[in-house]
């Protein structure tokens, strides 16, 4: 996909006195990262780490869209032209700069006006503050494409309340702003209206303490209400049936409570399911529990293996399948193989999980000054 | 002199340093005297490959389950310098921690955990059912006791005990708790001899019942996990007297409480009490007052009694009566040995994590303090048990196969291997607990740490389910029984890994040389050695008093130095074995460098640490020497790998202590004001 504007301005910098305020501007894209803003942004962030005059920045996106995912067109791009290495560098970027993202040691606050979907999630959900909206709309929806929640997902939405990282990672369901704040994707809700005027309170603190930046957002934020029908309301049944072993047994456990009682929310879930790859659903339920389990830098290292695994296609060309049906030919109609759960072996969701086997193949290497304390690392 | 001087520079320089500090008021860093920084990252091989060798089976059960307790209130999860740990209150009263021993259990049923425990087939669910168990020792003991018992203890005596009309009502009602099952075996003045227990059970043909009756205070059942507040049902173990005649101890099932919780007529109950740890478990002791029961609740596997009252058993020797009756209660032994080696390796990963951040003293005037894993004395400490975990951890995992592939003919083996093993490993497990916690100085003493609250949870384990010393002793008395059969049909050795001494004695170079002590061959020639040469000498003592007129008995309680000299060659050669064919299994170059290294830290540790091989000259002093040597050149060799050898256990972050992360966050001022 050939970019509308210059290289050099798709991430746009602004210099508010200690605040420095990156805008991801590629609106006719809804902001999806490209592989020269991952760059761009990663050579940001760290040069803001070194510069002591910056004390906080601000993360936003020009347009109706924060952002909408990674660059996934490119990347099937390369792997058509059998090329899968290139797109693997592409990940290795991507996830180097979640991980410097993850462990920033300065306030980031993101501004998650529209749409933050997949890679948007990982250039803000790992940072200090995130700012939700009346027009916020979060999405992972990664296992409908035949790939998997990556770019730190499986720490973040680990970490949520109960099963509903489990519920959000495989049915790629639609939060609005309330019920990121509810289920703390996001910190605070803020007026969309109002957002201009916090932009200025905050390079007016200029400073990069948390606890003052967090009161100055308060200043801001109200209390939005739940829709009625939010999913948030049914964590009981999310918990009950996400948290059980096997995607298998989650399908089996919904299908039991919607026989007990007709349930249109039930109904769409199991859906979303069912339409979902099967070979994702099954990687990234197990990446989800390995993730609860580990610290973001193991994290990302996994899933750094498992979406090699995925563009190799040894087991499943699922992605490469999917991005024809929902990007390319748009006839929303993949053909999933394996195509279904039951035809997939433990020993195949195993070959995701290992070492690629290739000579000139390297494991995610994390950047090592940016090996901080635990407490700079976990901020969900 | 010297040495007060250097302490004096540094100390000034501390007080030097925090007076320049508050004089400088507001301009002065943030930066602590202390930082943490996180441990080196020092994988020379694949960790989640390890694992795998190491958890052995079941590896996305475990996860899922670790997964569920992590995400629930129940499992009182605290956030400790940004990281969330869970570990049970141990603050709660007694009461309070038996209440929510029993609200995790109805948390863990309601998600599934616990489904095919009790009727599931084969050998699959056996190990998913242990597995899961590990998993849950992780967290508590309590918790996994308060299972164990239930599931294990009394659902095994209605698997392996019962029949069919047994299995029919109780099998599927245990496994979804319809009701809650203790087993009543120890009393007061009974432990270890189950064969002496007092309790007596008679019958009544006129009714076709059974009156179970306790005659005295020293036949009160005692220690009965479950029995003080919740347990509705148990397994009575009882003398049978039939028609005036003892028939060897029986087991009967008794309801002890109704479903609303109050106890039974003629059953009286009261509580053990406050213990030094598992107070999460209601231990109680029960009396029978010539408690009815109907006739059916015999478990009949092994003998039945007819409704006019005759004794029926196909087994008529009253001792191979009792062996079979018991063979199925090994996996009691079985967990204990395999949650002893998980004790022992969340304490290392604790403190070796907690050694490769916490520095301590300078060994030049104004050098930075050195990382505690950088002594070559806390090495020591630290490293050998580590190597020692993982044999054992091996073994855990055989004795795990040992027991789901049981045969009839596998039946001597299993009991003692596992009698063995359960003893060598509960007492590994100890020690390790006490050096972790000395290890980790006075932050080993914070409940919140784990170690310490662990010595007290896991002390139990040298005792329950047969003493520790009782069952070394079945080793070698085992031991000696085959020898003594062997040689009088003069066959060749073919049972108890005792193959070995149809060979002829291994030799042992008089110089040891570092390749020499490194080699496999090596290392299982002189376990070897021990073995046969102290079994031979076991032999001989015994033989010597037998033929001073001793009785067989007091011939060998009189020879009890060798025997217990005897019963640890055994193990550690059979753990040795274990080690070897896991390292034989293994493909990957990396992975085998780095086991072979731990595999001959274990062996030369148990040689230095074990004064019989000086003392019978299996080594001559100047190899000991060498020995002693190789164990501190094979510290500085695992040393880099230690980190990456303690991630491999498979225990999460979460299940571990703020000690092992970072502590200075989790002590910061900030942190304790939330």
């Amino acid at each position: 996909m050939a970019s509308t504007n210059g290289e050099t301005d798709q991430v746009l910098v602004e210099e508010r006195s200690c605040g420095r305020i990156f805008i991801l501007n590629r609106p006719k894209q809804l902001n999806a990262l490209s592989a020269v803003m991952v760059s761009r942004l990663l050579e940001l962030f760290l040069s803001c780490a070194e510069d002591s005059s910056v004390k906080f920045i601000i993360v936003k996106g020009k347009g109706r869209a924060f952002c909408a995912g990674g660059d996934v067109a490119a990347v099937v791009y390369d792997i058509n032209r059998g090329n899968w290495k290139s797109g693997a560098e592409y990940f290795r970027k991507e996830f180097t700069l979640n991980y410097v993202i993850a462990t920033y040691i300065k306030p980031q606050v993101s501004i998650l006006n529209g749409i933050v979907m997949g890679g948007g999630a990982g250039v803000s959900v790992h940072g200090r503050f995130r700012i939700a909206t009346e027009k916020s709309l979060f999405a992972m929806p990664e296992t409908a494409l035949g790939l998997f929640p990556d770019i730190g997902a499986s720490y973040f939405l680990s970490r949520l309340p109960g099963f509903f990282g489990e519920y959000v990672g495989l049915t790629g369901a639609r939060l609005d702003g309330a019920e990121m704040l509810a289920c703390g994707l996001a910190t605070h809700f803020v007026q969309s209206e109002s957002l201009p005027l916090l932009e200025e309170a905050l390079v007016k603190a200029a400073t990069s303490d948390p606890m003052v930046i967090s009161s100055v957002i308060e200043g801001f934020s109200n209390a939005p209400n739940l829709k009625k029908n939010s999913a948030y309301h049914r964590l009981d049944v999310i918990n009950k049936c996400f948290s059980r072993r096997t995607v298998e047994d989650i399908i089996q456990a919904l299908e039991r409570v919607s026989a007990d009682k007709k349930d249109d929310w039930i109904s769409s879930t199991i859906q979303s399911l069912k339409k979902a790859s099967p070979m994702s659903l099954k990687i990234s339920l197990r990446s989800i529990r390995e993730g609860r389990l580990q610290g973001i830098g193991k994290c990302l290292v996994r899933e750094f293996r498992m979406v090699c695994h995925v563009m190799l296609g040894e087991v499943s060309k699922d992605f490469v399948e999917g991005c024809r049906a929902i990007l390319v030919d748009k006839d929303r109609n993949p053909k999933w193989a394996p195509s279904k759960l039951e035809s997939i072996s433990d020993k195949m969701v195993d070959r995701y999980f290992s070492k690629v086997d290739d000579a000139d193949w390297e494991d995610l290497k994390l950047p090592v000054n940016f090996r901080l304390p635990a407490y700079a690392i976990a901020k969900l | 002199m010297e040495k007060a001087n250097f302490r004096t520079q540094i100390l000034t320089r501390h007080l030097q340093n925090h007076a320049a500090e508050s004089s400088s008021g507001a301009a002065v860093s943030r930066a602590p005297c202390l930082s943490y920084a996180p441990p080196e990252a020092s994988a020379s091989f694949d960790v989640s490959s390890m694992r795998k060798l190491m958890d052995s089976h079941n590896l996305g059960e475990r996860d899922w389950l670790f997964n569920l307790m992590v995400q629930s209130k129940l499992f009182n999860p605290k956030l400790r310098g940004g990281k969330v740990f869970v570990a049970p209150d141990y603050n709660q009263s007694m009461e309070q921690q038996r209440e929510m021993t029993m609200k995790r259990i109805q948390y863990l049923l309601d998600r599934g955990v616990f489904e095919g425990w009790m009727t599931g087939k084969g050998s699959e669910a056996e190990m998913r059912k242990l597995a899961l168990l590990e998993v849950i020792t992780i967290f508590d003991h309590s918790l996994a006791i308060k299972i164990g018992v239930h599931f294990f203890l009394w659902g095994g005596a209605i698997q392996f005990f019962g029949t069919k009309r047994h299995h029919d009502k109780w099998l599927r009602a245990t496994e979804t708790y319809l009701m809650k099952g203790c087993f009543a075996m120890t009393e007061l003045g009974h432990g270890s001899n189950v064969r002496g227990i007092e309790t007596i059970t008679t019958y009544d043909p006129r009714t076709e019942e059974f009156i179970i009756n306790t005659p005295c205070e020293s036949a009160q059942k005692y220690w009965i996990g479950g029995a003080a507040n919740h347990a509705t049902h148990t397994v009575v173990f009882s003398q049978l007297n039939i028609e005036d005649k003892n028939e060897g101890v029986h087991a009967f099932i008794t309801q002890i409480r109704d479903a609303d919780g109050n106890i039974c007529p003629n059953i009286r109950i009261t509580d053990c009490g406050h213990k030094i740890g598992l107070n999460g478990v209601d231990n109680g002791r029960i009396w029978f007052d010539n408690v009815r029961i109907p006739r059916e609740n015999i478990l009949n596997s092994v003998a039945d009694v007819s409704s006019d009252g005759k004794y029926l058993s196909a087994i008529k020797d009253a001792d191979q009566r009792f062996g079979a009756f018991m063979a199925p209660l090994t996996s009691g032994r079985v967990t204990i040995a395999v949650s002893a080696v998980y004790m022992a390796k969340m304490s290392l990963a604790i403190a070796i994590r907690y050694s490769l951040t916490r520095r301590a003293f300078s060994i030049t005037p104004n050098g930075a303090e050195v990382l505690l894993l950088d002594y070559p004395s806390h090495q020591r400490r630290l490293l050998p048990l580590l190597a020692k975990t993982y044999a054992m951890s091996f073994a855990g995992n055989y004795l795990k196969l040992l027991y789901v592939r049981r045969t009839p003919q596998l039946i001597k083996t299993l009991h003692v291997v596992s009698s063995g093993l359960k003893a060598a490993l509960t007492w590994h497990n100890m020690r390790t607990l006490q050096e972790c916690r000395e290890a980790c100085g006075g932050q080993g003493l914070k409940t919140e740490n784990r170690i310490g609250q662990l010595k007290a949870e896991y002390d139990v384990q040298s005792t329950f389910e047969g003493d520790n010393n009782v069952l070394m002793q079945q080793v070698s008395k085992a031991l000696l029984a085959e020898y003594i059969a062997t040689k009088r049909k003069n066959k060749p050795f073919k049972e108890l890994g005792l193959e070995h001494m149809n060979k002829p004695s291994p030799t042992i170079p008089s110089q040891l040389s570092s390749s020499t002590v490194h080699s496999s061959q090596f290392q299982n020639d002189i376990f070897c050695l021990r073995e046969r040469d102290l079994l031979n000498r076991f032999a001989a003592e015994v033989s010597k008093y037998l033929a001073q007129g001793e009785s067989k008995e007091s011939a060998f309680n009189a020879s009890y130095q060798l025997a217990e000299d005897l019963g640890r060659a055994f193990t550690d050669l059979a753990i040795l074995q274990t080690f070897v064919e896991a390292e034989n299994s293994v493909t990957d170059a990396s992975l085998k460098n780095v086991l072979s290294l731990v595999r001959s830290m274990y062996v030369l540790v148990t040689l230095d640490e074990d004064p019989a091989f000086l003392r019978y000259g299996y080594l001559t002093t100047g190899n000991a020497a060498i020995v002693r040597k190789e164990v501190a050149n094979l510290c500085s060799e695992i040393r880099p790998h230690a980190l990456a050898l303690v991630d491999s256990f498979g225990i999460p972050d979460a299940f571990l202590s703020p000690i092992a992360f970072d502590w200075v966050a989790a002590n910061a001022w900030s942190a304790s004001q939330d």
